[in-house]
């Protein structure tokens, strides 16, 4: 019973983002075109020890199909220790290119330093393992059309995804592609991701540049974004892509993070924002539903956890002493009557259904290439039993006031 | 009013449209389980019946009768796997299995009978269990025992088990346990008219059976 409100909660989102993708405002974000005129844009690439990726991150940007003498990539290197200053040096000749070096200091920093050696009207971050279609930033540009939008996000997949975990964020990122198309509609966005989201310079200055943010600069700077009463638009084709961790333990430590980056922005100096009116939608329904959502992850995985551990205990010891061949083998032939079909699990295969299709849409809006078969397997089978995982890590971190460090 | 109280009406009238459906859903397959079921039960009445009445038609001969009872405690083991299952999904406190519970207790009461006259008339010794559980209170054994049971029904065929909820409120059951004298100290077998009390292990359980009555090659199978 303990299950049913929040399967009914995770209905009425689903639901909810469905009508607002087909609301008047998700409908005209579709059908947005190319920018045609070119505002001046400025590029951030912070770095630190992305010597392995950085020369193909620079390489798509100079790919991007933008006036030159309006783009600028500003490469930063945040006191790297591997060979990232030599990979950057090979750039030093482009036009286009300037490199800052410093010591390191954080991302944070690194972004501060890029803004404060541009006069761009846009600026924008670019997380030095991803890479951008080239028409990438022209989709983005668009967005600023409307002078009410301060800050414009891009549709994130996983780049080259290889084992089954990066296939599962995969599709994780493409539900990702959905939901942020669907609530920048509807401006309640509260996240602009370092792949490739781009703010008005002078908005930014304004607000004070970027934070610490608890390790989540993105997240506090959409957030700052919000509670000033601005508004951040998504550009649902705007692709871009990113390396995702390969390990189970990799994947642990950047969602811990995030996660209580998260809980400590929104639970901190964001709280004003939980349930108010000001902020519509964000405050209203959107932040308390990330905040159930960590809630109620920990408390499903517990309570199923329990049950598990429960039944598993009394089947073995009903089983106690019955020959293995008999205890452990199925009885009986296939009949309709012992189909374990009840509420619980009828709501949780249309829920899970439900973002199966919130996937595909988020495919197709983005005009993502590449399959998705083994995303959405490894997703359905793999993501429940994992993502509580983090979510239970990172609440106890905030519960705790412990700290990690940045990389894994 | 605003596009996102609009669309959280619309969105609240969804989900409330697919959780009235689910459970709808739901409900229409418990009534078609519970249908299942009585119409088993309607069925296994008939065949008790009509084996009653074979057997007082051909009371000078019953033993050369084709019809057999076998066939009726299998279908009736099958009837009782389902309104277990049926007890799970829909709660020992629901009006309808604890209907169908009544008229499952009254039929294996009737096919013990017949087994046992069947058994005088014919000289056979069938090896009959009747087991008596409860769903009130801690009766952690009950399960054991139940699923002890079912091993050896299902590896023995020709074993007759007849399994009884103590505490059903059905007056043939009460004079039941009256005439057998089964104490209140549950799980309780009586196996070929010995009393056994509690669970422990299989191989305990076992003991308690005449000797050779669970060699599969010498199983006493009940010929009419």
């Amino acid at each position: 019973m303990l299950a049913y409100p929040f399967l009914f909660i995770a209905i009425f989102f689903e639901s909810f983002v469905l009508v607002t993708l087909l609301s008047k405002p998700a409908r005209e974000a579709r059908v947005r075109s190319l920018a045609v005129s070119f505002p001046s844009v400025a590029v951030i690439v912070p770095c630190w020890n992305e010597a392995s990726t950085i020369g193909a991150t620079c390489d798509s940007l100079l790919a991007l199909d933008y006036p030159k003498d309006k783009l600028e990539i500003i490469l930063v290197d945040d006191g790297s220790t591997d060979s990232t200053r030599e990979v950057m040096e090979q750039f030093r000749s482009n036009s286009q290119v300037r490199i800052i070096y410093k010591e390191n200091g954080g991302k944070h920093t690194a972004l501060n330093a890029g803004i404060a050696v541009t006069n761009a009207e846009l600026v924008g971050c670019l997380d030095a393992d991803s890479f951008v279609e080239p028409d990438a930033l022209r989709e983005i540009v668009s967005c600023f059309y409307n002078p009410q939008v301060v800050a414009a996000t891009a549709a994130m997949s996983i780049h080259k995804p290889k084992n089954i975990l990066q296939h599962m964020q995969n599709a994780e990122y493409t539900f990702g592609i959905t939901l942020r198309h669907a609530f920048a509609s509807i401006n309640g966005l509260y996240v602009t991701p370092g792949p490739f989201s781009f703010y008005r310079r002078e908005i930014v200055n304004k607000l004070g540049g970027f934070r610490y943010g608890h390790q989540t600069e993105d997240m506090e700077m959409a957030l700052r974004i919000q509670h000033a009463g601005y508004e951040i638009e998504n550009a649902p084709r705007a692709r871009v892509y990113t390396k995702a961790p390969s390990t189970i333990v990799k994947l642990m430590n950047q969602r811990t993070r995030w996660i209580s980056g998260f809980l400590r922005n929104i639970l901190g100096e964001y709280r004003g924002l939980i349930g108010s009116r000001r902020h519509g939608v964000l405050g209203m329904l959107i932040l308390p539903s990330a905040i159930l959502s960590v809630a109620s992850g920990i408390l499903l995985f517990g309570l199923m956890l329990f049950l598990f551990a429960r039944n598993t205990f009394t089947a073995l010891e009903v089983r106690e002493g019955i020959p293995l061949s008999y205890a452990f083998l199925p009885h009986g032939t296939f009949d309709w009557f012992y189909l374990p079909i009840g509420f619980y699990t009828l709501i949780t295969i249309i829920v899970l259904l439900t973002s199966i299709a919130l996937i595909t849409i988020g495919r197709n809006i983005s005009k993502t290439t590449g399959g998705i078969f083994v995303g959405l397997i490894s997703y359905t089978f793999l993501y429940g039993l994992i993502t509580p995982l983090w979510l239970f890590r990172a609440a106890s971190d905030v519960a705790r006031g412990k700290r990690r460090s940045w990389r894994y | 009013m605003s596009l996102v109280a609009r669309n959280a009406l619309i969105a609240l009238g969804i989900t409330i449209a697919i959780s009235g459906t689910v459970a709808y859903a739901v409900n229409y397959l418990n009534n078609a389980r519970v249908s299942e079921l009585s119409a088993i039960e309607e069925q296994l009445s008939i065949d008790s019946l009509s084996l009653e009445t074979q057997f007082s038609l051909l009371e000078s001969a019953p033993c050369d009768s084709s019809a057999s009872s076998v066939t009726l405690t299998t279908e009736l083991a099958d009837f009782g796997s389902r309104l277990s299952y049926a007890e799970n999904q829909l709660g020992s406190d629901n009006s309808q299995v604890i209907r169908l519970k009544e008229r499952y207790s009254l039929l294996e009461i009737r096919d013990y009978l017949i087994t046992k006259q069947l058994a005088q008339v014919c000289r056979t010794k069938p090896v009959t269990v009747l087991y008596f559980y409860t769903n009130v209170g801690d009766c952690s054994d009950c399960d054991k025992a139940g699923y002890a049971l079912s091993y050896l029904r299902d590896t023995y065929p020709a074993l007759r088990v007849y399994s009884f909820d103590y505490n059903l409120d059905l007056g043939a059951l009460k004079t039941f346990i009256a005439v057998t004298k089964v104490k209140n100290t549950l799980p309780a077998f009586i196996i070929n008219g010995k009393h056994y009390y509690g669970f422990t292990s299989l191989p305990d359980l076992e003991k308690q059976f005449p000797k050779g009555a669970l060699a599969t090659t010498t199983a006493t199978t009940t010929k009419l």
